[in-house]
């Protein structure tokens, strides 16, 4: 299935929905939505994953990139993850720097 | 055997994996491990792409194919890019450092090892060919 990412802002959170497959050719546009969403200086980058159906090495460094981009203040959540897709997070040890949620709580990200 | 010729670009990705996904179910293997498999073989092959024919214009092709023997499923990629043995990388050290420390790559060949019950290469007639195996498991 063809991959999609959308993003938008509530107020200092940045929301990152991805969709479908993100492989190495579709990591170029999650690449282009966490710059746009490092534009407007969020405190906290949520990344939603629910629908994400597979996740290559390509899209774990964007996620090293939206670190990277963002600093170290900005707390990064992965939200829903499936568990395909959160069993190559484990087994990279990216699950160490990024917060797995089940479901996407505003008061929860807002408040941690 | 069924296999599958596609052009070295990064747009055959897709077809790569749906491909996999196919010879997967035909063989019953369970779907975490048909998963696993396909980005094996998804990782191996985005390395052949982008590395190995290098984003040239004109690529060569990349062929899969897919069979079972005596209840194991085996997927073999083969490309004409110049040779490259995923064996001669060191790991990726740091897996529990932060991401702001990370360096960035290995992290492909290292999922792919991780991801099949065997994992090979070697360097035949001016062809890599990765052989990855998978166990059908009896749930």
């Amino acid at each position: 299935m063809a991959f999609d990412v959308s993003t938008e802002q509530a107020g200092d959170i940045a929301v990152i929905t991805l969709s479908g497959e993100l492989d190495a050719n579709a990591a170029g546009s999650f690449r282009s939505a966490v710059e746009e969403a490092a534009a407007a200086g969020p405190k906290r980058v949520v990344l939603i994953m629910d629908k994400l159906q597979f996740m290559a090495s390509a899209g774990l460094r964007v996620l090293v990139f939206a670190k990277q981009k963002m600093g170290t203040g900005v707390d990064l959540f992965v939200v829903g993850a499936r568990d395909a897709v959160l069993e190559t997070i484990e087994m990279t040890g990216f699950h160490h720097s990024v917060i797995m949620m089940d479901e996407f709580d505003a008061s929860e990200i807002e408040n941690y | 055997m069924d296999s599958l010729t596609v052009p070295g670009n990064l747009d055959s990705l897709q077809a790569i994996r749906d491909f996999v996904l196919a010879a997967a179910a035909e063989a019953g293997i369970d779907e975490r491990s048909a998963y696993k498999l396909s980005m094996a073989v998804d990782e191996i092959a985005t390395n052949i792409i982008t590395y190995g024919y290098g984003g040239s214009a004109t690529p060569g092709d990349v062929v899969i194919q897919a069979g079972t023997e005596n209840g194991r499923l085996q997927v073999v990629l083969e490309d004409t890019s110049p040779p490259f043995d995923p064996f001669s990388r060191d790991e990726p050290s740091g897996l529990d450092a932060p991401l702001e420390e990370r360096a960035i790559g290995g992290l492909g060949v290292f999922l792919a090892k991780r991801s099949v019950d065997e994992f090979r290469y070697e360097y035949v007639d001016g062809r890599n060919r990765n052989i990855f195996v998978v166990n059908r498991t009896t749930t």
